[in-house]
Protein backbone atom coordinates (compact mmCIF):
# COMPACT_ATOMS: atom_id res chain seq x y z
CA UNK A 1 0.00 0.00 0.00
CA UNK A 2 2.93 2.35 0.97
CA UNK A 3 4.57 1.77 -2.57
CA UNK A 4 1.21 1.89 -4.37
CA UNK A 5 0.32 5.57 -2.64
CA UNK A 6 4.16 6.49 -3.33
CA UNK A 7 4.05 6.21 -6.82
CA UNK A 8 0.43 8.07 -7.13
CA UNK A 9 2.10 11.15 -5.53
CA UNK A 10 5.64 11.04 -7.34
CA UNK A 11 2.37 12.03 -10.10
CA UNK A 12 1.58 14.75 -8.34
CA UNK A 13 4.78 16.04 -7.27
CA UNK A 14 6.51 18.98 -9.24
CA UNK A 15 9.35 17.48 -11.26
CA UNK A 16 13.00 17.82 -10.05
CA UNK A 17 13.74 21.59 -11.21
CA UNK A 18 14.85 21.68 -14.07
CA UNK A 19 18.06 24.32 -13.51
CA UNK A 20 19.42 20.73 -10.99
CA UNK A 21 22.55 19.81 -13.25
CA UNK A 22 23.12 16.39 -14.53
CA UNK A 23 26.22 15.83 -13.00
CA UNK A 24 27.79 12.42 -11.58
CA UNK A 25 28.11 13.24 -8.03
CA UNK A 26 25.41 11.05 -6.60
CA UNK A 27 22.84 7.90 -8.31
CA UNK A 28 20.37 10.47 -9.00
CA UNK A 29 22.29 13.18 -10.56
CA UNK A 30 21.97 15.49 -8.24
CA UNK A 31 25.58 17.59 -7.36
CA UNK A 32 24.21 18.45 -3.67
CA UNK A 33 23.17 15.82 -0.12
CA UNK A 34 20.44 13.45 -1.53
CA UNK A 35 17.74 11.92 0.68
CA UNK A 36 14.21 9.75 0.34
CA UNK A 37 13.12 11.42 3.38
CA UNK A 38 12.45 14.87 4.37
CA UNK A 39 11.25 17.24 7.47
CA UNK A 40 9.33 19.78 6.85
CA UNK A 41 10.70 21.44 10.00
CA UNK A 42 7.87 24.18 10.20
CA UNK A 43 6.03 21.84 11.10
CA UNK A 44 7.99 19.44 13.15
CA UNK A 45 7.74 19.95 16.87
CA UNK A 46 10.15 17.76 17.84
CA UNK A 47 8.86 14.82 19.96
CA UNK A 48 11.11 12.74 18.89
CA UNK A 49 9.14 9.44 17.47
CA UNK A 50 10.59 8.96 14.40
CA UNK A 51 14.00 9.15 15.38
CA UNK A 52 13.52 6.87 18.43
CA UNK A 53 11.98 4.34 16.00
CA UNK A 54 13.41 4.66 12.88
CA UNK A 55 14.99 1.26 12.42
CA UNK A 56 18.41 2.34 10.55
CA UNK A 57 19.09 5.22 12.56
CA UNK A 58 18.44 8.05 9.47
CA UNK A 59 17.02 10.86 11.65
CA UNK A 60 18.64 12.46 14.71
CA UNK A 61 17.59 15.41 16.65
CA UNK A 62 18.92 18.82 16.19
CA UNK A 63 20.01 21.21 18.89
CA UNK A 64 17.17 23.33 17.56
CA UNK A 65 14.77 20.36 19.47
CA UNK A 66 13.13 19.53 15.68
CA UNK A 67 14.78 16.23 13.99
CA UNK A 68 16.58 16.62 10.77
CA UNK A 69 17.82 13.82 8.46
CA UNK A 70 21.44 12.87 9.44
CA UNK A 71 21.89 9.81 7.63
CA UNK A 72 20.53 9.63 4.17
CA UNK A 73 22.42 6.94 2.86
CA UNK A 74 20.97 4.28 5.63
CA UNK A 75 17.43 4.74 4.37
CA UNK A 76 15.20 1.77 3.49
CA UNK A 77 12.06 3.44 3.06
CA UNK A 78 9.96 1.42 5.38
CA UNK A 79 7.66 4.70 5.50
CA UNK A 80 7.33 4.36 9.32
CA UNK A 81 9.14 7.44 9.94
CA UNK A 82 6.55 8.91 8.20
CA UNK A 83 3.31 7.39 8.91
CA UNK A 84 4.34 7.79 12.53
CA UNK A 85 4.42 11.39 12.86
CA UNK A 86 1.67 13.25 14.25
CA UNK A 87 2.51 16.28 12.49
CA UNK A 88 2.76 15.56 8.90
CA UNK A 89 6.13 16.56 8.80
CA UNK A 90 7.82 13.70 7.39
CA UNK A 91 7.77 12.72 3.78
CA UNK A 92 9.47 9.90 2.18
CA UNK A 93 9.43 10.45 -1.79
CA UNK A 94 10.08 7.36 -4.36
CA UNK A 95 13.54 8.75 -5.39
CA UNK A 96 15.82 10.94 -3.66
CA UNK A 97 15.48 14.42 -3.52
CA UNK A 98 17.83 17.11 -2.78
CA UNK A 99 17.49 17.63 0.82
CA UNK A 100 15.91 21.48 1.03
CA UNK A 101 16.92 24.43 3.32
CA UNK A 102 14.95 25.98 6.87
CA UNK A 103 12.81 28.55 5.30
CA UNK A 104 11.63 26.51 2.22
CA UNK A 105 7.90 26.77 1.76
CA UNK B 1 10.85 25.98 -3.80
CA UNK B 2 8.20 24.36 -2.90
CA UNK B 3 8.70 21.60 -0.21
CA UNK B 4 8.01 18.03 -0.97
CA UNK B 5 5.09 16.89 0.25
CA UNK B 6 3.25 13.32 0.74
CA UNK B 7 0.00 12.11 -0.75
CA UNK B 8 -1.36 13.48 2.95
CA UNK B 9 -1.14 16.95 2.36
CA UNK B 10 -4.27 17.02 -0.53
CA UNK B 11 -6.67 15.81 2.49
CA UNK B 12 -5.21 18.64 4.78
CA UNK B 13 -6.08 22.21 5.11
CA UNK B 14 -2.44 22.95 5.28
CA UNK B 15 -2.58 25.93 4.10
CA UNK B 16 -5.01 27.74 6.44
CA UNK B 17 -4.60 25.86 10.00
CA UNK B 18 -1.10 24.17 10.15
CA UNK B 19 0.44 23.21 12.37
CA UNK B 20 -2.09 22.09 14.30
CA UNK B 21 -3.17 22.79 18.06
CA UNK B 22 -1.94 18.91 19.50
CA UNK B 23 1.06 18.75 21.74
CA UNK B 24 4.59 17.50 20.53
CA UNK B 25 3.92 13.59 21.06
CA UNK B 26 0.43 13.57 20.61
CA UNK B 27 -1.18 10.50 19.03
CA UNK B 28 -4.19 11.96 17.54
CA UNK B 29 -1.88 13.11 14.40
CA UNK B 30 -1.07 9.40 14.32
CA UNK B 31 -4.87 8.65 13.93
CA UNK B 32 -5.74 11.16 11.41
CA UNK B 33 -2.77 9.93 9.13
CA UNK B 34 -4.39 6.44 9.33
CA UNK B 35 -8.05 8.10 8.54
CA UNK B 36 -6.35 9.54 5.43
CA UNK B 37 -4.58 6.65 4.18
CA UNK B 38 -7.54 4.42 4.99
CA UNK B 39 -9.79 6.93 2.60
CA UNK B 40 -7.07 6.76 -0.01
CA UNK B 41 -6.29 3.55 -0.06
CA UNK B 42 -10.57 2.90 -0.88
CA UNK B 43 -10.21 5.41 -3.49
CA UNK B 44 -13.35 7.53 -2.16
CA UNK B 45 -13.56 11.04 -3.46
CA UNK B 46 -12.96 13.01 0.00
CA UNK B 47 -16.48 14.92 -0.93
CA UNK B 48 -17.96 11.83 0.02
CA UNK B 49 -17.09 11.19 2.69
CA UNK B 50 -18.91 13.03 6.30
CA UNK B 51 -16.51 13.38 9.34
CA UNK B 52 -18.47 14.58 12.73
CA UNK B 53 -16.85 14.83 15.58
CA UNK B 54 -17.73 16.93 19.18
CA UNK B 55 -16.02 18.49 21.55
CA UNK B 56 -12.75 17.38 22.68
CA UNK B 57 -8.78 17.05 21.73
CA UNK B 58 -9.61 14.75 18.75
CA UNK B 59 -12.62 16.50 17.81
CA UNK B 60 -9.97 19.04 16.34
CA UNK B 61 -9.70 16.56 13.71
CA UNK B 62 -12.33 17.68 11.27
CA UNK B 63 -10.68 21.64 11.56
CA UNK B 64 -7.60 19.93 9.65
CA UNK B 65 -9.08 17.41 7.56
CA UNK B 66 -10.55 18.63 3.87
CA UNK B 67 -13.82 16.38 4.13
CA UNK B 68 -17.34 17.67 4.50
CA UNK B 69 -16.83 18.24 8.59
CA UNK B 70 -19.24 18.54 11.08
CA UNK B 71 -18.21 20.00 14.58
CA UNK B 72 -20.72 19.55 17.01
CA UNK B 73 -21.76 19.60 20.86
CA UNK B 74 -19.68 17.45 23.40
CA UNK B 75 -20.86 13.32 22.94
CA UNK B 76 -23.48 14.65 20.00
CA UNK B 77 -21.32 13.40 17.56
CA UNK B 78 -23.13 10.17 16.67
CA UNK B 79 -26.21 12.08 17.19
CA UNK B 80 -25.05 14.43 14.38
CA UNK B 81 -23.94 11.56 12.50
CA UNK B 82 -27.07 9.43 12.56
CA UNK B 83 -29.31 12.78 11.29
CA UNK B 84 -26.75 12.99 8.00
CA UNK B 85 -27.08 9.35 7.38
CA UNK B 86 -30.43 8.52 7.46
CA UNK B 87 -30.76 12.25 5.10
CA UNK B 88 -28.29 11.05 2.71
CA UNK B 89 -27.07 7.30 3.12
CA UNK B 90 -25.04 7.64 0.00
CA UNK B 91 -22.57 9.96 2.25
CA UNK B 92 -19.44 8.03 3.77
CA UNK B 93 -20.29 9.08 7.54
CA UNK B 94 -17.06 8.74 10.13
CA UNK B 95 -17.16 10.03 13.81
CA UNK B 96 -14.46 10.73 15.73
CA UNK B 97 -14.23 11.03 19.41
CA UNK B 98 -12.31 11.17 22.20
CA UNK B 99 -12.90 8.33 24.90
CA UNK B 100 -14.85 11.04 27.42
CA UNK B 101 -16.92 12.10 24.46
CA UNK B 102 -17.69 8.83 23.38
CA UNK B 103 -18.19 7.05 26.30
CA UNK B 104 -19.06 9.53 29.28
CA UNK B 105 -20.92 12.42 28.31
CA UNK B 106 -22.00 10.76 24.86
CA UNK B 107 -21.68 6.86 25.99
CA UNK B 108 -25.90 6.89 25.39
CA UNK B 109 -25.82 7.76 22.15
CA UNK B 110 -22.83 5.59 21.63
CA UNK B 111 -24.67 2.38 22.66
CA UNK B 112 -27.70 3.02 20.99
CA UNK B 113 -25.81 3.79 17.77
CA UNK B 114 -24.73 0.57 18.03
CA UNK B 115 -27.50 -1.11 18.83
CA UNK B 116 -29.51 0.24 15.60
CA UNK B 117 -26.51 -0.66 13.66
CA UNK B 118 -26.32 2.88 11.34
CA UNK B 119 -23.70 2.70 8.84
CA UNK B 120 -21.58 4.88 10.36
CA UNK B 121 -17.79 4.09 11.61
CA UNK B 122 -16.89 5.60 15.01
CA UNK B 123 -12.77 6.03 15.58
CA UNK B 124 -12.63 6.38 19.75
CA UNK B 125 -9.41 7.62 20.50
CA UNK B 126 -8.29 6.70 23.84
CA UNK B 127 -5.85 8.65 25.60
CA UNK B 128 -7.13 7.43 29.18
CA UNK B 129 -8.21 11.01 30.14
CA UNK B 130 -9.48 14.34 29.17
CA UNK B 131 -6.73 15.92 27.61
CA UNK B 132 -8.18 19.15 26.21
CA UNK B 133 -9.33 20.47 29.58
CA UNK B 134 -6.26 19.37 32.22
CA UNK B 135 -6.27 16.07 32.97
CA UNK B 136 -9.36 15.34 34.54
CA UNK B 137 -10.31 11.11 34.89
CA UNK B 138 -12.20 9.84 32.11
CA UNK B 139 -14.50 6.59 32.42
CA UNK B 140 -11.25 4.88 30.50
CA UNK B 141 -8.54 5.86 33.20
CA UNK B 142 -6.90 3.12 34.42
CA UNK B 143 -7.29 1.65 38.50
CA UNK B 144 -4.69 3.80 40.21
CA UNK B 145 -3.79 6.30 38.23
CA UNK B 146 -3.52 9.40 39.12
CA UNK B 147 -5.27 12.34 37.19
CA UNK B 148 -5.67 15.93 38.30
CA UNK B 149 -9.40 14.81 39.47
CA UNK B 150 -8.10 12.01 41.14
CA UNK B 151 -4.51 12.74 42.84
CA UNK B 152 -4.72 9.89 45.34
CA UNK B 153 -5.55 7.18 42.46
CA UNK B 154 -8.44 6.31 40.80
CA UNK B 155 -10.54 4.12 42.63
CA UNK B 156 -13.50 3.43 40.17
CA UNK B 157 -12.75 0.58 37.63
CA UNK B 158 -12.72 1.63 33.99
CA UNK B 159 -15.01 0.81 30.93
CA UNK B 160 -13.81 -1.95 28.20
CA UNK B 161 -14.57 -0.10 25.33
CA UNK B 162 -14.55 -2.74 22.33
CA UNK B 163 -16.35 -5.15 25.13
CA UNK B 164 -19.29 -2.84 25.86
CA UNK B 165 -19.55 -1.90 22.17
CA UNK B 166 -19.30 -5.32 21.16
CA UNK B 167 -22.28 -6.52 23.63
CA UNK B 168 -24.40 -3.29 22.68
CA UNK B 169 -24.62 -4.69 18.85
CA UNK B 170 -21.99 -2.76 16.67
CA UNK B 171 -20.67 -4.86 13.07
CA UNK B 172 -17.27 -4.75 13.78
CA UNK B 173 -15.11 -3.96 16.59
CA UNK B 174 -11.23 -3.16 16.69
CA UNK B 175 -8.35 -2.02 18.67
CA UNK B 176 -5.27 -0.53 17.78
CA UNK B 177 -2.24 1.41 19.08
CA UNK B 178 -0.41 4.29 17.89
CA UNK B 179 2.35 2.68 17.77
CA UNK B 180 1.44 -0.19 15.42
CA UNK B 181 0.27 2.15 12.76
CA UNK B 182 0.28 -0.05 9.83
CA UNK B 183 -1.91 -2.66 11.57
CA UNK B 184 -4.29 0.72 12.50
CA UNK B 185 -4.15 1.53 8.58
CA UNK B 186 -5.77 -1.93 7.73
CA UNK B 187 -8.18 -1.90 11.12
CA UNK B 188 -9.32 1.58 9.73
CA UNK B 189 -9.74 1.16 6.34
CA UNK B 190 -11.49 -2.81 7.31
CA UNK B 191 -14.58 -0.68 9.47
CA UNK B 192 -14.95 1.87 6.55
CA UNK B 193 -15.51 -1.09 4.60
CA UNK B 194 -17.70 -2.49 6.84
CA UNK B 195 -21.56 -2.01 6.16
CA UNK B 196 -23.05 -1.69 9.72
CA UNK B 197 -21.89 0.41 12.96
CA UNK B 198 -18.13 -0.34 13.00
CA UNK B 199 -15.98 1.01 16.04
CA UNK B 200 -12.29 1.24 16.13
CA UNK B 201 -10.51 2.12 19.57
CA UNK B 202 -7.45 3.36 19.18
CA UNK B 203 -5.25 4.02 22.15
CA UNK B 204 -3.07 7.01 21.68
CA UNK B 205 -0.50 8.66 24.31
CA UNK B 206 -0.88 12.05 26.15
CA UNK B 207 2.50 12.89 27.34
CA UNK B 208 1.51 16.37 28.48
CA UNK B 209 -1.57 15.20 30.72
CA UNK B 210 -2.12 11.52 31.52
CA UNK B 211 2.04 11.11 31.17
CA UNK B 212 3.48 13.58 33.37
CA UNK B 213 1.01 12.68 35.87
CA UNK B 214 1.48 9.50 36.20
CA UNK B 215 5.32 9.30 35.53
CA UNK B 216 5.50 7.46 31.94
CA UNK B 217 7.73 9.58 30.19
CA UNK B 218 8.03 11.45 27.55
CA UNK B 219 6.01 10.71 24.05
CA UNK B 220 8.98 7.95 23.01
CA UNK B 221 8.27 6.18 26.22
CA UNK B 222 4.83 6.21 26.48
CA UNK B 223 5.11 4.34 22.71
CA UNK B 224 7.36 1.80 23.89
CA UNK B 225 4.73 1.05 26.09
CA UNK B 226 1.99 0.62 23.97
CA UNK B 227 4.44 -1.37 22.31
CA UNK B 228 5.33 -3.68 25.16
CA UNK B 229 2.09 -3.94 27.17
CA UNK B 230 0.39 -5.56 23.87
CA UNK B 231 -0.54 -8.27 22.19
CA UNK B 232 -2.49 -9.43 19.27
CA UNK B 233 -5.64 -11.18 19.14
CA UNK B 234 -4.79 -14.13 17.53
CA UNK B 235 -1.90 -14.34 20.42
CA UNK B 236 -4.34 -13.63 22.94
CA UNK B 237 -6.57 -16.33 22.43
CA UNK B 238 -3.92 -18.97 23.21
CA UNK B 239 -3.16 -17.33 26.72
CA UNK B 240 -4.25 -17.83 29.99
CA UNK B 241 -6.52 -14.32 31.76
CA UNK B 242 -3.03 -14.91 34.40
CA UNK B 243 -0.61 -13.67 31.31
CA UNK B 244 -3.29 -11.53 29.81
CA UNK B 245 -3.59 -9.18 32.94
CA UNK B 246 -2.82 -5.65 32.58
CA UNK B 247 -1.85 -6.14 28.42
CA UNK B 248 -3.79 -4.58 25.99
CA UNK B 249 -5.43 -7.38 23.39
CA UNK B 250 -5.24 -5.04 19.50
CA UNK B 251 -6.59 -6.62 15.79
CA UNK B 252 -10.31 -7.18 15.50
CA UNK B 253 -12.31 -8.15 18.38
CA UNK B 254 -15.75 -8.67 17.03
CA UNK B 255 -17.63 -8.80 13.84
CA UNK B 256 -20.44 -9.30 12.69
CA UNK B 257 -23.26 -9.46 9.95
CA UNK B 258 -26.65 -7.98 11.12
CA UNK B 259 -29.12 -5.88 9.22
CA UNK B 260 -28.26 -2.32 8.69
CA UNK B 261 -30.97 0.73 9.96
CA UNK B 262 -30.88 2.93 7.19
CA UNK B 263 -31.59 0.04 4.85
CA UNK B 264 -34.46 -1.28 7.24
CA UNK B 265 -35.46 2.44 7.44
CA UNK B 266 -35.70 2.98 3.46
CA UNK B 267 -37.69 -0.58 3.46
CA UNK B 268 -40.10 0.55 5.77
CA UNK B 269 -40.89 3.54 4.17
CA UNK B 270 -41.01 1.66 1.28
CA UNK B 271 -43.69 -0.57 2.19
CA UNK B 272 -45.86 1.79 4.50
CA UNK B 273 -46.18 3.88 1.16
CA UNK B 274 -46.73 1.14 -1.34
CA UNK B 275 -49.75 0.32 1.32
CA UNK B 276 -51.25 3.82 1.47
CA UNK B 277 -50.90 4.02 -2.43
CA UNK B 278 -52.51 0.78 -2.21
CA UNK B 279 -55.34 2.16 0.41
CA UNK B 280 -56.14 5.25 -1.67
CA UNK B 281 -58.31 5.95 -5.00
Amino acid sequence: MARKTGQESAEEKPPVPAEAPAVEASACGHDEACSYVHIFQGWCKGCGICVAFCPKQVLAMGSNQKAYVANPEACIRCYLCARRCPDFAVTVTDKPERIRQEGDE
Amino acid sequence: MAAILPYEYKYLRAKKKFPHVWCPGCGIGIVMGSIIRAVDSLGWNKNDVMLVSGIGCTSRMPVYLDFNTLHTMHGRALAFATGVKLANPELRVIAVMGDGDALAIGGNHIIHAARRNIDITSIIVNNFNYGMTGGQHSPTTPVNAITSTSPHGMIEPDFDTCALLSAAGASFVARATVYHVVEMDGLIRQALEKKGFSVVEALSPCPTNFGRANRLGDAVKMMEGLRDNSVTAVKASGMTPEELAGKIVRGVLSEREAPEYTELYRGLCARVQGARAEVAP
